[in-house]
Parts: C-alpha cells; structure tokens; sequence
C-alpha cells in the first residue's frame, strides 16, 4: 500500500528537516548539510513523479539537480575554508559586516 | 514485501536526518547525513530509477560527503571554535510550526490526484540507456550549460581557496 | 482718429532713460563718461516730447480731433478686452503740454544742480523714466494703462528720493512714500475693479465706460467713486494720506520741484477729472471730496507757519494747494481745478527750484534761519522768489490769484460757505506764512557784514527767468467774463462737463475784492513780524503746531508698531513653528520611520531564512484557506 501520499510524506519531512536545520543551527557545517538535505528532499519528490507519470524527465532534471548540487558544493566549501580562516569561527552571527550601522 | 524495505529505507533517512539536525559535533551530523544520502539512493532504486541511484551513490555519498567530511577534519576544529547554541530546540520546535501549512498544502494537493502503481518497472524505464537517449535528444542544452557550470565552479574553488602570500609579499 | 505720433510723446523720454541707463553701467564699471553726454541725453528727451505735443496741440487747436493711438492688444479674456490704447484728447494734450514744458525746464536746472555728483548719469535716467511714466499716466485710454503709469511714477518716486542713499533716513522716507502711496494704489484697483464689474459691457476705455455708466447701481457708484478718491488721496498728499511728502523733501531739490510740486502730485485730480461721468452721478461723493480737500488745505496751512526748513515750507504749502484744487473738482468744476493745477506748476517748480539755488549757494544749510545768517546775494533767485511768493498768495495780476479766485468763488456759488470760509482763512494764512519765508531768507537784517555776491549758474538762472514768465502770464489764459477775459482754458476743456458759474457779476467782483483783500492782510501780519526778525534767535521747535501735530507718531503707534509686531508674530511663531515644523517635522518622522525599517537589516543570514520561511508559511496559510482544501 505504498502510494504516492507515502513517498510525498517522506520528502515533505526532509524538506521541512533541512528548514529547521538551517534556520536554527549556528554552525555554518550544519547549514550547509540542511541545504543538501532539502535538495535531496526534493530530489525524491521528483523520481517520484517520475515514475507516476512513466516520464523521464523528472529524472533528468534530478540529474541537473545533483550536478548543482556537486558545484555548490564545491564553491561553499572553499568559503566556508575562507570563513574560518578569516574569523576562527564557525558561528554564522559573526558574520555581520553588512548591517545597518546607523540603527544598530 | 516492497512495502517493508519502503518502510525501512524511510526510517533510515528521516533517523539520518533527524541525527543530522540535533548533533552538536559536525563529524556526527556528517555522518547522519551520509546514511540518510544512501537511503535515499535506496529509495530511488524502489522507482525504477536505476541510473540514478548509481549516480546518487557515485556523486552524493561517493564525492560530496567525502568532501565535507575531508573538510571537516582539515580544518582541525576544535571545541572552542564551534558556536554554543543554547536556543536551538525552541528555533526548531518554531521552525517546525511554521512548516505545517505549507505540508498541508502539498500533501492534500497529492493526495487528491488518482492512485497509482508504484511498482518496479523492468525494462525501458530508468535504465541508463533509456536516460542517456532522453538526455542526449531532448536535454541537450541543458547538458551542455551544465558542464559549462562545473567548469566554472572547479576555476571558482581554485582560485578562492588559494593562499594569498605572493601578493601579499609584494 | 489714428494718429502715430501719441506713442513718440512717450517713447522720446523713455527711450533717453534707458539709454542713459545703459551709458551709465558702461561709466561705472569700464570707461568714464563725459557729464556732457549725460546731460544731452537727458535734456534732449524731454524737450522732444514738448516739441511733439506741441505740433499735436496745434493741430488739434486748428482741426479740433482727437487722436488715440492703439498699440497692441494686452489682455483678451472672455468678454474682458483691454488693449494697451492712447488717448489724446484736450484734456490729455492740456496736462502733457504743460507737463513737459515745465519738465524740460527743470531737466536744464538739475544739470547745473546735480553737476558735482557722481550718480549723474543714474539720476537723469530715473528722471526721464519719471517722466515717461508720468505720460502714459496722462495719456492713457482706459484706466488699466492708467494704472501702469500711476505705478510708474511711485517707483520712479521711490527711486529718485532715496538718491542720496547714503544716508539711511533717505531711505526710510522713499520707503514711506512708497508704502502710503501703495495704500492709495490699493483704494484705486479696487474701484476699477469695481468699475468693471458693475459696468459690464465694452471695452473698459474712458469712452466706453462714460457711455455705459448709466449701468451701474447708485451704491455701487459710491463705492466706486471713494475708491478712486482713496487712490487720489495717496498720491496727492490728501488727509489722512499725506505723511510722506514733507519726509519726501530728502531727495534732491529738482525731483522736488518736479514730482512734488507739479506732475505726481497732481496725477490725483486728473484722475478725479478723467473720471468726471462718475462722479457727476453722485453729487455726495464730490461733495465729500471737496471738504477733504479744504480740511487739508487748512491743515497743511497751519503747520506750515511754524516750519523752519525751506523745503519742509515749500512740501506743506504743496499740499495746502492740492487741497484747493481737490475742492474745484469735488464740487464739479473740473476746469478750474485743473486751471489752478496749471498754474501751480509754474509758480511752485520755480519756487522749488528757487530754493534749490539758495541752498546750493549756502552750502546745503536747509534751516532758514541759518541760511538767513550767512546773507549771501543772489539778485535773480530772490527776484523770481518774489514773483511767486506773490503768486501763490494770490494777488492780480499774478495767475494764483486767477485760478484760487474761481475755485473760491465755485465754492460760493454752490452754496457751500463753510469751505468758502475754509478757503478764505487758508489764503491769508497761504499769504502769512509764504511771505514770512521770504522776509526772513531775504529782508531780515543780519549782523555779518559785507555782502559777498554768489555766481549761479546760467542752468538755473535761466529756467527760473522763463517759469517766472510763466508765473505771471498763465493766468492771462482762463481770465473770467467778468473781467473782459475769454476763458480759454475752460472752452479748451468743454468735454469734462464742468459747471459754469452763475453768480452776478456784483458778487464777483465782491468776493474778488475780498480774496485780495485777505490776502493783502496775510502779507501786512507777515511783514509786521518778520520784516525785522533777529535771525539769530530762531522761533523755538516746541509746540502742537511745530510737531505737525504729531500726526507721524499717531500713525506709528497705532498702525505701524502693531504690523510690525504681527510680522514679527508671523515670522517667529508662524512660520517657524507651525509650517516648518510641520513640514519639517513630517520629514522628520519619516527618517525616523526609516530607521526603524532599517533594524531588520541585521545581516543575520539565518535571520533573513527565517523571515523568508515566515512570509512564505503567510502565502500557504492563504492558499490553504482560498483553494478550501
């Protein structure tokens, strides 16, 4: 009886799992591993539909999806390697060079 | 029988993932997040998706974990480097409530739609001949910009993580 | 009928005034200017406009037309159409000969007046443009070009009295000239507009508006009448408008003699006869016109005989004058007030200018006692001074005698014996306090001896000599029938209507005795004081009479100190407080609005997530509600 509610159920509680991760978590690692966690997420939707509607392109477009997501993480990475070598921290609050300095 | 490895690779990725959200050591949550990215190719594989779960295995657990997890034992982060967190339950418990609706949403529209079979499908369906025929006919430009952006993500990281000593010696 | 000439009568004096303008900036600021030049522009211009009125007097003595000139259309608005139009009809030609005759001549006297000061070329600029302005007045057509020149001669009265702006009392009495003036100017437009509205139809010139006046409602022709009456009484120096012409003395001596004595001044009774179909309507306005005019007559009379500076003397006397004339045209006789207008412009330029030459030959002592004490002998200023001491009083057969005569003898006839007797007492006082001037500058004996003899120029001698002439003949012009006369000037001005005089020649040739007699008395009271006054022990300064009952410090009180504490109210309070700070305030409110906005940049990224997530929750709230799922 596994239907397409059960595998929407499972990547809406991903999804919603890498939201919370990324806006409560402070640690930049933990941010960026709920970014993939939601890309994977939305990943399964796709394949899902996929094969509901015996269609390849949701394949593909998972396909498209993972090769970004390899990009992404190469580029974030290396800022995150930037990051730390600039403030010795792994805390997002540090990073506030852009606020508003008038209304502090 | 299906139903029971659903409900087994489903437990395992949401339990990945819950690890993942509530570690404080980042070595543990990287872990967490590796089941849950194999899950998650198992779960592919229960759609037919055959090529695609060897390319989430390849370049998802393969090559993208192995980098955060290169990473994290590169930057030799100690304890005091690592931020406390003392409200992070609450943020999460709120983040939590503020998603319902929008779940709502999807699940209700899903399940309106008409059943389905979800049955393994065996030939000419997610196998990779099958994908490389719909990729290299119908997706082609979008095969082409996507290794244009590879490229340019490789020049990207070479050149941010490079040490600045020579400029800064002249 | 269509005649090209009306606009060169202007255009010659103004034309000269920019041109001197514009030599003028050249000689300030790059190369300097030979006075010569100056003085040949300026004096050319005016006599031009004499030359051309002249050749159009005469041909309207010879073919009796009258020439209006349209230059342009300036205003085409519904049924309201007003075209910039010159007039010049007998009335019109009358004023401009005599005003630029009289004006050419004073031109000629301020060369050698003005000759040492460096502003040369500036004052016969304003001077041309003076006169000019005062021409478009005069010739106008409708009361709108009117109002131009009526403008024209306040501004140019303003510019030439703070001449000597150094100093800043100067400048505070071209101030006050100009701002009563205003008050009166304010009273005109009124009328006009009130006019306008009233009239209704037609093109708004003095033809049209004398046709249809038959439309207007008596109110509204009152209303229109003392409006109008309201401007004459700034520029004419009536009660209660008339404080600014003795302070006006501070200008130079020719624009005394011209603005002050015979053009601006008198700018009010033409107006009062060009208007003459209004106020033939409504006899009680004329009537009130008239007391006006003799209540300021005796007023300025009174004060006169205790003032000691020569020009303050010569200002009052002006004013008492203009009150005469104001009682010719408030009873209906225009063309005697206009004859006595005529004829005070003679005597009163020359005696203007007659002080001109003595204070210039005392070193610019004004104070008649002290320029009694330094006794220097000026054989033709004190001769021509005679002359019009004499005329002004009023004895034949000098021309004031024949003009203040039929003026008196209108006030009899009509009935109106209280400013019969208002007159009369006037005139002897006119008599007293003029010949007091005399004897003390003149007659008194003073202890400096010897009598050094002071060399005045040809420029002023010889326009004395010719006003002098003037002074004597004008009155030839307008002698009465009972005097074996002929009346010229009144047949001349037949179309303002004027009453003719119904008296028994009996009556006449009693009231003429009693003029010359009350002038007779003026003088014999004068010469018993002053023919032998010590000039070194001056009258004392204190007294009602001497303060010009403190008219000046009444005004300030009660209307100028508390305008100028409602400015005062209005800048601090008004302005400051409530506009600005509301306007400024709003300002203020919506920076700080925006800094509030601005907390929410907190450059937070999880910040910025979390307010995405919540804006989107918003949307998927809404479409979970809307689609009804």
């Amino acid at each position: 009886m596994i239907s397409l509610t059960s595998y929407a159920f499972v990547s809406m509680t991903l999804f919603t799992i890498g939201v919370m991760g990324v806006v409560s978590r402070r640690n930049v690692f933990v941010i960026y591993m709920s970014i993939e966690l939601m890309l994977n997420g939305v990943n399964l939707f796709l394949v899902t539909f996929a094969r509901h509607h015996l269609n390849l392109d949701g394949q593909i477009i998972t396909i498209m999806v993972i090769a970004i997501a390899a990009a992404e993480a190469a580029i974030f990475l290396s800022v995150i390697i930037l990051l730390f070598r600039s403030k010795k921290s792994l805390d997002t609050d540090m990073f506030t060079a852009l606020k508003d300095k008038e209304s502090k | 029988m299906i139903d029971i490895v659903f409900l087994a690779l489903s437990f395992f990725a949401i339990g990945g993932a819950l690890a993942m959200l509530l570690n404080h050591n980042p070595m543990y949550s990287a872990l967490g997040l590796l089941i849950c990215v194999l899950s998650i190719a198992g779960l592919f594989a229960l759609l037919s998706a055959t090529f695609l779960f060897m390319v989430q295995l390849i370049v998802y657990a393969g090559a993208i974990m192995t980098l955060v997890i290169f990473l994290l034992m590169f930057l030799n982060i100690n304890e005091e480097d690592m931020p406390e967190e003392p409200n992070k339950h609450k943020y999460m418990i709120l983040a939590a409530i503020v998603m319902i609706p929008f779940n709502l949403v999807i699940i209700k529209a899903v399940s309106n739609l008409p059943g389905s079979d979800l049955s393994i499908v065996s030939e000419g369906f997610g196998g990779i001949k099958d994908v490389g025929m719909h990729l290299y006919t119908d997706w082609l430009l979008s095969f082409e910009l996507i290794s244009i952006l590879l490229l340019v993500a490789l020049i990207g990281t070479v050149v941010l993580a490079k040490k600045k000593k020579s400029r800064g010696a002249k | 009928m269509e005649s090209g000439l009306i606009i060169w009568i202007i255009l010659a004096p103004l034309l000269g005034a920019l041109l001197n303008g514009g030599l003028y900036f050249y000689h300030i600021t790059q190369r300097a200017i030979p006075q010569r030049l100056f003085s040949i522009i300026g004096t050319l211009s005016p006599i031009l406009g004499f030359i051309f009125t002249l050749i159009l007097f005469l041909d309207m003595k010879e073919t009796g037309n009258t020439y209006s000139q349209d230059l342009f259309t300036w205003l085409e608005v519904g049924n309201l159409h007003i075209s910039m139009k010159l007039l010049a009809d007998n009335l019109s030609i009358f004023m401009t000969m005599f005003v630029t005759f009289v004006g050419s001549l004073i031109h000629i006297y301020a060369i050698g007046y003005m000759h040492k000061d460096p502003g040369f070329g500036k004052f016969f600029a304003y001077f041309n443009l003076f006169l000019a302005s005062m021409l478009i007045l005069v010739l106008a057509d409708n009361p709108i070009v009117l109002f131009i020149g009526w403008e024209g001669v306040g501004v140019c009265s303003y510019l030439l009295i703070k001449f000597y702006y150094g100093k800043a009392e100067n400048v505070t009495a071209a101030n006050k000239a100009f701002i009563v003036n205003r008050v009166g100017d304010l009273g005109f437009l009124l009328g006009v507009v009130t006019l306008f509205f009233a009239v209704g139809e037609g093109d708004m010139s003095f033809s049209s508006l004398e046709a249809n006046i038959g439309n207007v409602s008596p109110e509204l022709l009152v209303l229109s009448g003392v409006l109008l009456f309201v401007g004459a009484m700034g520029k004419s120096a009536q009660i209660p408008l008339f404080t600014w012409l003795p302070d006006a003395m501070a200008g130079p001596t020719p624009i005394s003699a011209l603005i002050h004595a015979a053009t601006m001044v008198t700018a009010g009774i033409y107006m009062v006869a060009r208007f003459h179909f209004l106020y033939e309507g409504v006899e009680g306005v004329g009537l009130y016109i008239a007391y006006v005019g003799a209540a300021s007559a005796l007023f300025a009379a009174i004060i006169a005989c205790k003032q000691q500076d020569i020009k303050k003397i010569l200002a009052y006397s002006t004013m008492s004058q203009l009150g005469y004339m104001f009682i010719g045209v408030g009873l209906g006789y225009y063309s005697s007030g206009l004859f006595h207008v005529f004829t005070h412009a003679f005597f009163k330029a020359m005696l203007f200018m007659g002080a001109g030459g003595i204070i210039i030959a005392v070193h610019h002592h004004q104070n008649i006692f002290k320029i009694a004490q330094e006794r220097v002998n000026l054989p033709i200023i004190s001769g021509t001074f005679l002359i019009g001491v004499i005329a002004i009083s009023g004895i034949p057969p000098f021309s004031g005698f024949f003009s203040k005569d039929a003026i008196l003898a209108a006030a009899f006839a009509e009935g109106e014996y209280l400013i019969w007797i208002i007159g009369m007492f006037t005139a002897f006082l006119t008599a007293f306090y003029m010949f007091r001037l005399y004897f003390i500058l003149f007659w008194a004996p003073n202890k400096k001896v010897g009598n050094p003899y002071v060399y005045t120029s040809k420029t002023i001698t010889i326009p004395l000599a010719i006003l002098a002439l003037g002074a004597f003949g004008a009155g030839f012009l307008n002698l009465p029938t009972v005097l074996w006369g002929e009346h010229l000037v009144d047949t001349w001005l037949l179309q303002l209507n004027s009453k003719v005089l119904h008296m028994s020649h009996l009556t006449e040739w009693i009231l003429m005795i009693l003029s010359v007699g009350v002038a007779s008395a003026g003088i014999y009271v004068s010469y018993k004081k002053y023919a032998n006054f010590d000039v070194f022990k001056p009258e004392s300064e204190e007294g009602l009479i001497a303060n010009k009952f403190y008219v000046d410090e009444f005004y300030d009180k009660t209307l100028v100190k508390p305008i100028q504490k409602l400015s005062v109210f209005i800048d601090k309070v008004v302005d400051t407080k409530i506009i600005d700070g509301f306007i400024m305030g709003t300002c203020n409110k919506f920076v700080e609005f925006g800094k509030i906005v601005g907390t929410l940049q907190t450059a937070n990224v999880r910040f910025y997530a979390a307010f995405m997530l919540v804006g989107m929750s918003c949307i998927f709230i809404y479409l979970y509600i809307s689609l009804g799922l």
